[in-house]
């Protein structure tokens, strides 16, 4: 909110603080104030007359002035178009200094000119703020006579001399779009006196009523309506226009300005309506009303079954709680009104509000909610104000619908539980200090304080923390002692699920991997084409845009994107890991990790080496990742990919499984899949972490190393292609039994020495026991057993 | 001078003058093998008479002796050489960048992740989770956001149907534990994760962000408490020596509700552009669990109280690396990411 020091002042005695004291105790008191500027700000004036006025020799538009200032007479071009001789001005001496500019003596097309006449613009007036036939908007300001010529004090003889703070509001405390409650607020906050004017109980007079008043809505529980007969529209004092003026609000008329000021001032929204457009002489609240209406800006809107309308003989005559209509709104030959003050349901108002995109200030004040009270408060303090300023006469009683929902009430606190709360060491003197600075009117007894909560604050003040806040926030939090929780030793750890998370992690960014973060939400088209969707994927019914409307089902989509982005930003060899939760319809919620591998993983040009990313080196990290997380190659097979051959190359991939789950699945992408994505050639893994946090992994188990020798022999067999190694080299181990320790493939042979559809396997073994050095007849007929089997159950045929 | 000292000195001549191991293994042979000069002298002895071979002999021996140990040390100082040779030939351009090994990264926002987590095991807390697709119960109701609140609203928050939405604060695991644990008191922990508002993407806004929540509900937990836990939080993710303040505000969970400032971890309190020239950071917002919360999950709030915070984890990534754009956090781009390979 915007709250004028000039007006707070009239409430507050502000005197020997400054405007940084009162920033500076706000602040900390739990309001933010985000911006403190000046309605007009300008040094350097007086009040001068144009006594000569010609044009410009050199100009079609200029004016060569003579403005006396009193002391002296100054020579000034100026351009506006009202300049003329005799009019009084604002005259910006040599030197003084505007918001914009600061004034120097000057030549202007070769005539001198000592200063400035100023428009209220140029003195840092806001345009919207000013009336629609201020001088200043189109020349320069006309002071009127009460100036006297060498005058300086111009802004504050011109009500302009004010300071506002930008004052944001928690939520909890939009009573302070009052006017009145904020300046009870800041006395609480300064600790002052504050004095607000007395208005209570000055609608309670009128003339019997036969006005008619309903509502049909349980969106409207209250209405207070009043026919005011007679009304003189003018022009309203100076000190509320300066008040509307500084809160942002433009001056109309004076009827229309009541109404504007008594919701600053009482925080509740009011409506007057031109009592000649409702000859019925009633105002009936509906939710069921459809169709086109204009409101009182000239735009025509859409209104809705369950917008909240006022009607008056079956048509429409307001948008309730947003904006009057066009039809009933106060003209200047307006000469009786009725005045609306109402409680509108706060949700529903909002809602009506934010699909017409239109929002009011009292659009706004419904939504966060009124003073229970205020209703009655503002059409007190209208009818005062009326009488006073427009001249009310032939006052009706007030009509009222339904009644106010409020009964006064107390909250309890207790020194030693506040203490407790707030980890302070306040007195019983202290407390009650605070809740008299706030009006909660505290007396003490057996059982505690007891503060009586006014109506304005019964929103936010209904137990006892709430008085612990209100009294250490006034206290202040500067002097709280930071301490640790007194409590028994617990012992901080992660869970299975999370250390594997960070194990993984680590793993793979060891391994040269970039962990990712990307966006849970997407597009059909993601949805629809994943790798192995984990179920069907939740459609938000709120979604922001098309392209963030689905949660994903797989993490394939989003890492293909963040390669194929980074490859578009010309990032070469790019390997990215994630891990995430996904979700689907039916409360499916899996927990996956993906990794995708582009180009070299590790390589150096000079010294000509490099690890390319492949299958076999996806397929390697994903097994080495395993083992290292305590699932050993015994445990996990490595199967044909039968699940998903559209985005993996269907003859270099697999899945591996772990039991009878499938735990991962891995391989090349689908050359045509990596086409659709700009992306020439990458491998990719999906691995289902839920499985590994429910199975458990193998004990670490130190092994017992052989003190003799090794012996190592080769082996090459020719084999069909068909044939697995992985087969191949079971066989093998079987066949040889326990003294055989280790067999590796190190080449594989295809060409002209072998036969079509044959390869060539080299293996390496190597034979060891545990009690003694292995002699040449102890090897040889477990290495001739192995050839054999070979032959037998291959048909393989050894290479020489 | 005799035969066999003539020898001598000549020998001892030619051992100094040899500068290369193969003449070094040609003298050898030429003097020391079986068949070389110092042989053929212990050949001539048998022709000597009787009294001259002993002292005959003790001088071949001598002979034999100092050339050896005198080839022996030539030997050694002309390998010395070779290998100095052999190094030097070897020297390669150190300045060369021939091999960098690839380290990869993670996320800054997962080191924010686990400096928080780490700070408060160390203090003995657990680490919760909850899911992301939550339901409105969880993420409003218990947590004293009723009905009609504007957080409720289609307009702030995702829904996917009246019941369920992504979840918008890490708040709804806290509901969650505290439903769980209410009998299993105290409750020490902190909930990280994803959250999601229905925000438009922009340099300071993400749709989807990250937060880290702490909450900590035993007898006696005083707001003392919650700026000494959040003092050793600040100094352990910036650095010892920050200071912190309160400030009143408001939460729907929390009553006293505060916002948290840090000084300045650039200007340590000056004013410099990155705290606007105030010297503080707002950093979090915190408070003592509202009476209502603790009802609901059924905790008696006259007997226990608790205090909870919430901090952004981009937030803390954007201070802490001087990242000025959310979006970087999420754009996965390597070059960004390579910043965060060292230890931080």
């Amino acid at each position: 909110m915007r709250l004028s020091l000039k007006w707070l002042s009239s409430f507050i005695d502000l005197d020997g603080l400054s405007t940084e004291e009162i920033i500076d105790k706000t602040v900390k008191a739990g309001f933010e104030v985000a911006d403190r500027e000046y309605l007009a700000k300008a040094s350097g004036l007086v009040a001068g007359k144009v006594i000569e006025c010609h044009d410009h020799p050199d100009s079609d538009h200029l004016h060569v002035t003579k403005v006396d200032i009193g002391d002296e007479v100054l020579d000034i071009v100026c351009g506006a178009p009202n300049c003329r001789t005799g009019i009084k001005v604002i005259v910006a001496k040599v030197g003084a200094i505007l918001p914009e500019v600061t004034i120097k003596a000057s030549t202007i097309r070769g005539v001198a000119s000592n200063g400035m006449l100023c428009s209220l613009l140029e003195l840092g007036v806001k345009k919207e703020l000013l009336d629609d036939d201020s001088p200043s908007l189109s020349g320069i300001e006309e002071l009127d006579d009460s100036f006297e010529i060498g005058e300086t004090d111009i802004l504050s003889k011109l009500g302009l001399d004010d300071e506002i703070l930008e004052i944001e509001l928690t939520a909890n405390r939009s009573d302070c779009l009052s006017v009145f409650a904020m300046a009870k607020e800041m006395a609480a906050i300064l600790d002052r006196e504050c004095t607000l004017p007395e208005y209570e109980g000055a609608s309670d007079i009128g003339k019997r009523s036969d006005f008619h008043l309903e509502s049909k809505t349980a969106n409207c529980p209250h209405f207070l309506a009043k026919v005011v007969g007679s009304v003189t529209i003018k022009e309203s004092p100076a000190w509320m226009k300066e008040h509307l003026i500084a809160s942002g609000v433009k001056s109309i008329n004076n009827v229309i300005d009541i109404s504007n000021y008594v919701m600053l001032e009482t925080g509740q929204p009011m409506h007057f309506y031109d009592l000649r457009t409702n000859p019925q002489r009633e105002l009936v609240v509906v939710d069921d009303y459809e169709g086109p209406y204009t409101a009182l800006d000239g735009v025509t809107y859409d209104i809705k079954k369950g917008d909240i309308m006022i009607t008056d003989d079956g048509r429409p005559s307001g948008i309730a709680g947003i904006m009057g209509g066009e039809n009933t709104k106060i003209l200047d030959d307006t000469t009786a009104i009725i005045i609306e003050s109402a409680l509108f349901d706060g949700p529903t108002v909002r809602r009506t509000a934010n699909r017409l995109g239109l929002q009011t200030e009292a659009a706004m004040r419904f939504a966060k909610g009124l003073d229970p009270l205020a209703q009655k408060k503002a059409v007190d303090r209208a009818v005062q104000l009326l009488i006073e300023y427009a001249d009310a006469k032939e006052i009706e009683e007030t009509v009222e619908w339904g009644k106010e929902d409020y009964e006064p009430y107390e909250v309890v606190e207790t020194v030693e539980h506040l203490n407790m709360v707030d980890g302070t060491d306040l007195s019983e003197d202290d407390i009650v200090n605070v809740l008299r600075r706030l009006d909660f009117r505290p007396y003490v007894d057996k059982k505690g304080i007891h503060a009586i909560i006014p109506s304005y604050r019964s929103a936010d003040i209904k137990i006892a923390e709430d008085i612990d806040e209100e009294v250490i926030r006034l206290i202040g939090y500067d002097d709280l002692k930071a301490t640790l929780p007194k409590m028994p030793m617990t012992i901080g750890k992660l869970t299975r699920r999370q250390s594997l998370r960070r194990e993984i992690r680590d793993v793979l960014a060891n391994s040269g991997l970039h962990e990712v973060v990307s966006y849970t939400l997407g597009d059909a088209a993601m949805v629809e084409d994943e790798l192995l969707p984990i179920g069907e994927a939740i459609c938000l019914s709120s979604p922001l845009n098309d392209a963030r409307k689905y949660i994903r089902v797989g993490l394939f989509n989003s890492l293909c994107d963040t390669l194929a982005y980074n490859l578009a930003h010309s990032n070469r060899d790019v390997s990215l890991f994630e891990i995430s939760t996904l979700y689907a319809k039916e409360g499916v919620m899996k927990e996956h990790l993906a990794v995708i591998l582009n180009g070299d993983l590790q390589s150096s040009k000079v010294l000509h080496t490099s690890t390319k990313a492949d299958f076999y080196v996806i397929k390697g990290l994903a097994l080495e990742l395993l083992s290292h997380l305590g699932y050993d190659i015994g445990r996990v097979r490595v199967e044909v990919n039968d699940l998903d051959t559209v985005h993996l190359h269907p003859y270099r991939s697999c899945v591996l499984k772990l039991g009878k789950e499938t735990l991962a699945i891995l391989g090349a992408i689908h050359p045509s899949y990596l086409k659709s994505k700009k992306i020439e050639d990458a491998y990719y893994l999906e691995l289902d972490l839920d499985l590994l946090v429910e199975s458990s992994p193998s004990k670490i188990q130190a092994k017992k190393i052989s003190k003799y020798p090794e012996v190592s022999r080769d082996l090459s067999f020719v084999f069909k292609d068909d044939i697995a190694i992985a087969d191949i080299m079971r066989t093998m181990k079987k066949a040889g039994g326990p003294l055989v320790k280790h067999i590796e493939v190190f080449d594989i042979y295809r060409g002209d020495q072998v036969k079509k559809g044959h390869r060539s396997i080299s293996f390496n073994i190597i034979y060891s026991a545990d009690d003694r050095t292995l002699k040449v007849e102890d090897i040889m007929p477990v290495h001739e057993k192995i050839m054999q089997v070979l032959s037998a159950n291959y048909g393989a045929d050894l290479r020489s | 001078m005799s035969d066999i000292q003539r020898l001598k000195e000549e020998a001892l001549g030619k051992i100094e003058a040899l500068s290369d191991l193969k003449a070094v293994e040609d003298f050898r042979i030429a003097y020391l093998s079986k068949k070389g000069i110092v042989a053929s002298l212990m050949e001539k002895m048998r022709e000597l008479p009787k009294e001259e071979k002993a002292s005959f002999g003790k001088d071949v021996n001598i002979l034999k002796q100092a050339l050896t140990e005198c080839l022996e040390e030539k030997k050694a100082i002309l390998e010395k050489e070779e290998e100095r040779r052999k190094l030097e030939s070897e020297k390669i351009d150190i300045t060369l960048d021939a091999y960098t090994p690839k380290l990869g990264t993670l996320h800054p926002l997962t080191l924010v992740q686990e400096a928080i987590e780490d700070c408060f095991i160390g203090l003995g807390y657990k680490i919760a989770e909850g899911p992301e697709v939550e339901l409105d119960y969880y993420n409003f109701e218990r947590a004293n956001i009723p009905e009609g609140h504007p957080a409720r609203d289609m307009q702030d928050s995702l829904y996917i149907d009246e019941k369920t939405l992504l979840r918008t604060h890490t708040t709804a695991i806290q509901m969650r534990v505290l439903e769980k644990e209410a009998h299993d008191l105290p409750i020490k922990l902190i909930c990280p994760g994803k959250v999601y508002r229905r925000d438009n993407d922009d340099a300071t806004h993400s749709h989807q962000f990250m937060q880290a929540e702490g909450l900590v509900v035993a007898e006696g937990i005083t707001l003392g408490d919650l700026k000494g836990t959040l003092q050793f939080m600040i100094d352990s993710l910036f650095g010892e020596g920050h200071t912190i303040r309160f400030r009143p505000s408001y939460f729907p969970f929390t009553e006293p509700s505060v916002e948290v400032d840090m000084s300045c971890h650039v200007c340590h309190g000056k004013g410099c552009p990155v705290c606007k020239g105030t010297g503080w950071i707002e950093i979090l917002g915190s408070g003592m669990v509202h009476p209502n919360v603790l009802k609901m999950a059924g905790i008696d709030p006259t007997r226990y109280t608790g205090f909870a915070f919430g901090i952004g984890l981009e937030r803390v990534a954007m201070l802490k690396y001087g990242i000025d754009d959310i979006r970087d956090l999420y754009s996965n781009d390597v070059r960004f990411l390579e910043a965060f390979k060292r230890l931080d």
